[in-house]
């Protein structure tokens, strides 16, 4: 993984275009380089009948199984865990009332270990959508079994978890798997538009850049008393950091995984604040500020806020040489001024389109049972691996009010929650980090 | 008009032909000269042949064999033609000129001198996938760094014993000594003498030479051979009185103290919270190494190596709780004040660096007479390339062994490349204690491996706490063991109340 390690990797869209992606030459050599279009389907193709395991059924998961039921023809969610029941419940309502589809009681499994008997039921496909917490053992244990995977992102809250994520992947890459990871962006088509232009040169060198995920506030649950402490984080999940890694992590790996994408490598260092104003329960920030800085001394300033009433903004921005763009569907050159734009399909009224013909969060499965399909294996998983770890870099440094270096975090021995997963109290420090020092 | 075109065509099909008789006889050579069997012929060494049969490239689950030339040839292409032909050469001259009894097998088979003869294109020819299934999480966190810095690592770097296996020899629970009486008191010191310690609970003893106070000059003068400027300027130091090992902590001492010690605590924090809760009537210990940190050489009287300064400094700390006195680790001006013992001049024996040492025209064709620095410490020369037992070394004026040599030693001291300048501005300096901050720690004295012009008694050097965990797989790195470091060890001294 220095920088040059997975240039190839980096610019993939992580369909299976990106093995036809490094045609012609780079443009240091004052040549250009160009990209094949990604000829993307608007439905997977037809095969023998695939079964998913859903573990992790909340909103997102139950909304991961819908969109890979969408994806063509033949495709089944088989099995389903949960460490609750209820949610088991409302996610086999939602996909009878969406899809007319019951996953059997035989099939449904509960408990933290419900995710060995989703592996084991002989399934084809995992769908992980836990909290990020659990990915990492969920991701190993899938690739063990020989399972391709479709996991929700971030994989992982801290550095252990996220190097396991990446030995995973390596191993997931030499079994011939099929792994997606939820990084939609890679998968929608104004986007991937987006970043051929600019990987072919229209805006010169990228300079620097900038991302932002600022938004409402999320949810969050009042503790009951039949609950254990366990059971109510894992409810509230999206405000404690040894679940969901904080929003720079959980929410904001997003934009931060874009700015790889098309700056084609990841930061040195990072150095960023962050505080706490108006979250309501569990231990995080709902701010973050970060300076990333790149070997070749490009600077790329990350921002996130989870707080209502404010200006909102969930973008990215990068700057080249001879232009800029948003990197989602419009080119401007030095002065702003638009050159390029992505053409979006019209409207039924026949009016100009502002949609993608295909939703990402379809697109992905598409991409993925495609690849399973016609045996051409991808594995996104190390590259989201990767744009977890500089978001985790960017918390360690907004915790801590110090410098954190890329090799830092790569050897950095952080494991954030419980040893052991018991619906008891759970045996953690439960402070809100305060960096610096003085009053 | 047609006889020529078939003499033409004759021509081109009898060079072809010969091309391709060419290009066959080729082939043969180079897969007779491949062959086990063919190695040997000239590489008389049965005890690399045997070793070979018992390491994993032989014995294995799977039943296929790994042979000579798969790992000491590089795997294709020119490059192996070309490694075969001056490996060649030089095999039938060493063969023709040389007695293979004379060699140094122990010298050979250690990391420096392997990575000039195995390969890394080679075991990556076959070892493609570096996350193959059952891969521990320690083989994880290890290939994931090589990964990120595969120009940094040799795969032998990790895995030097899977080519020759070699039998660990260094059980750290030493048979020779456990027949002997156990200690049931420290020695009881009541007079400014020389003293032999008993470490309670254990059955070592070590020597300890009173060191009587005094000053001296420490460094070493622009006209002086092989000076180096951080060794100057030239400072008087007041030294008060102490006690010194007479030896380097060897491995019998350092072992009793792993043996009760040995705990968990693989980050300073998590030692320092252990040792609080126990009232610091006890010192954790360090975790179990990685490796083999005896070097398969023998452990006993040898000095211990490879521990870190900061398991050093824990050794002491213990120690001084064992035995009720304050023993720690010399200051360099401690150090440097004992090696001189009064002497002035580059050793505190006879002669100067350009008499012994093998850099140099004259030296390195007709050889040096070293029968005085030889009788004196243990170096390059006389080494063997690995530490010796001292009790053959003559002491120093002051009773002190191996000053100069064997392993180089620990000090307490940060080093700092312009200390003694700093020192040269006050108006007195008594046993001084080097910067207050830093990173790497003073080492003194040379080793084993050091030429003659490195045991100069002024020389300074450092500790290089990254390079020398290298190849340490763990995340995060050990604090007691280096990884990559066999020729530094320590001594101790103990303080006069």
């Amino acid at each position: 993984m220095s920088n040059e390690f997975n240039r190839r990797k980096f610019i993939g869209v992580g369909t299976v275009a990106a093995a036809g992606l490094m045609i012609g030459c780079n443009s240091k050599g004052g040549k250009t380089r160009s990209m094949e279009s990604i000829n993307f389907l608007d439905q997977a193709p037809d095969g023998k009948e695939l079964k998913a395991g859903l573990i992790g059924c909340g909103g997102r998961g139950t909304g991961a199984a819908i969109n890979f039921l969408d994806a063509g023809p033949n495709l089944k969610i088989h099995a389903l865990g949960d460490v609750f029941q209820d949610r088991i419940d409302s996610c086999n309502k939602r996909l009878n009332e969406q899809k007319e589809v019951t996953v059997p009681k035989e099939n449904c499994f509960t408990g933290f270990d419900a995710f060995e008997k989703v592996i084991d039921s002989g399934v084809d496909i995992i769908i992980l959508a836990t909290p990020p917490h659990f990915r990492p053992e969920h991701f190993a244990a899938a690739i063990e079994a020989r399972k391709n995977v479709f996991m929700e992102k971030p994989v992982a809250v801290d550095p252990v978890g996220a190097r396991s994520i990446i030995a995973s992947s390596k191993k997931a890459e030499a079994l011939g798997l099929v792994v997606g990871t939820g990084t939609q962006r890679r998968h929608q088509r104004d986007y991937v538009a987006t970043f051929k232009e600019i990987y072919e040169g229209k805006i010169g060198e990228l300079v620097s850049a900038n991302c932002y995920w600022n938004g409402s506030q999320l949810w969050y649950r009042t503790p009951k008393k039949k609950w254990s402490e366990m059971e109510y984080m894992i409810r509230d999940w999206v405000n404690w950091a040894w679940l969901s890694g904080d929003h720079i992590v959980e929410q904001h790996v997003h934009n931060i995984d874009v700015i790889n994408w098309f700056t084609e490598k990841h930061p040195t260092k990072a150095v960023g604040f962050g505080s706490r104003q108006r979250r309501i329960t569990g231990d995080q920030f709902d701010n973050f500020s970060v300076d990333f800085v790149y070997d070749n001394g490009m600077h790329v300033h990350s921002m996130c806020r989870q707080i209502d009433g404010c200006v909102n903004n969930v973008s990215e921005f990068v700057m080249g040489t001879e232009g800029s763009s948003n990197c989602r569907n419009e080119i401007y050159d030095s002065k702003n001024n638009v050159v390029w734009k992505y053409k979006y399909p019209p409207k039924e009224d026949g009016s100009e389109g502002e949609r993608v013909k295909v939703s990402p969060y379809v697109q992905e499965h598409i991409d993925l049972v495609k690849a399973i399909r016609e045996n051409k294996p991808y594995v996104e998983a190390e590259n989201t691996a990767i744009s977890t770890m500089c978001a985790i870099m960017g918390r360690m440094s907004s915790y801590t009010g110090k410098e954190v270096t890329w090799d830092e975090v790569m050897n950095s021995d952080l494991k954030l929650g419980p040893d052991k997963y018991a619906l008891s109290k759970v045996d953690i420090p439960k402070s809100i980090p305060e960096p610096g020092e003085g009053k | 008009m047609k006889k020529k075109w078939s003499k033409l065509l004759n021509l081109y099909l009898a060079s072809f032909a010969l091309g391709m008789i060419f290009l066959v006889l080729i082939n043969y050579m180079m897969n007779v000269t491949s062959t086990n069997e063919f190695c040997e012929s000239c590489h008389v060494h049965p005890q690399a042949t045997q070793s070979w049969k018992l390491g994993s490239h032989v014995y294995n689950p799977s039943g296929v064999m790994v042979n000579c030339v798969d790992c000491h040839l590089p795997p294709s292409g020119i490059e192996r033609f070309s490694a075969k032909v001056s490996t060649g050469l030089r095999d039938a001259y060493g063969y023709i000129f040389k007695d293979s009894s004379d060699f140094n097998w122990v010298e050979k088979s250690s990391r420096e001198f392997a990575k000039h003869h195995v390969y890394k294109a080679a075991c990556l020819r076959c070892h493609q996938n570096l996350f193959p299934p059952q891969l521990s999480k320690k083989g994880e966190d290890a290939h994931l760094y090589y990964d990120q810095k595969p120009d940094e690592l040799r795969c032998i770097n990790c895995h030097l014993e899977s080519g020759h296996y070699h039998e660990a020899k260094d059980d750290i629970i030493d048979k020779r000594i456990s027949n002997m009486e156990i200690y049931t008191s420290a020695a009881i010191v009541d007079s400014f003498t020389n003293f032999s310690e008993t470490i309670p609970g254990s059955r070592v003893d070590f020597k300890m030479i009173a060191i009587p106070g005094g000053t001296f000059k420490i460094g070493s003068s622009v006209n002086d051979e092989f000076f180096s400027k951080n060794e100057s300027p030239q400072v008087e130091i007041k030294i008060n009185k102490f006690w010194m090992g007479q030896i380097e902590v060897t491995w019998d001492e350092y072992s009793a103290f792993i043996r009760v010690t040995g705990k968990e605590g693989r980050t300073e924090d998590q030692v320092e919270k252990i040792n609080k809760k126990n009232n610091i009537d006890a010192i954790t210990g360090p975790t179990p190494f990685y490796g083999n940190p005896g070097q398969g050489w023998g452990k006993g009287k040898r000095p211990a190596i490879t521990m870190t300064h900061y398991g050093a400094q824990k050794y002491c700390e213990w120690l001084s709780i064992k035995t009720g006195k304050t023993y720690r680790l010399p200051t360099e001006a401690e150090w440097e004040y004992a090696c001189r013992a009064n002497s002035e001049g580059a050793y505190f024996f006879e002669g100067e660096p350009s008499d012994y040492t093998s850099i140099g025209f004259w030296n390195s064709i007709f050889g040096a007479d070293t029968s005085v620095i030889s009788s004196y410490v243990i170096y390059k020369e006389n080494s063997k390339n690995k530490t010796a037992i001292p009790d053959a070394i003559n002491d120093n004026p002051f009773g002190l062994k191996n000053m100069l040599g064997n392993v180089r030693e620990f000090c307490s001291d940060y080093f700092s490349d312009d200390i003694y300048n700093k020192y040269s501005k006050e108006t007195e300096i008594i046993n001084p204690t080097g910067p207050a901050s830093g990173k790497d720690f003073v080492i003194r004295g040379g080793s084993f491996k050091s030429d003659a012009s490195e045991l100069r008694i002024a020389k300074r050097e450092y500790s290089k706490e990254d390079a020398w965990r290298l190849t340490d797989p763990q995340i995060p790195k050990s604090i007691w063991w280096y990884s990559d470091c066999n020729d530094v060890g320590f001594r101790v001294v103990c303080e006069t109340n």
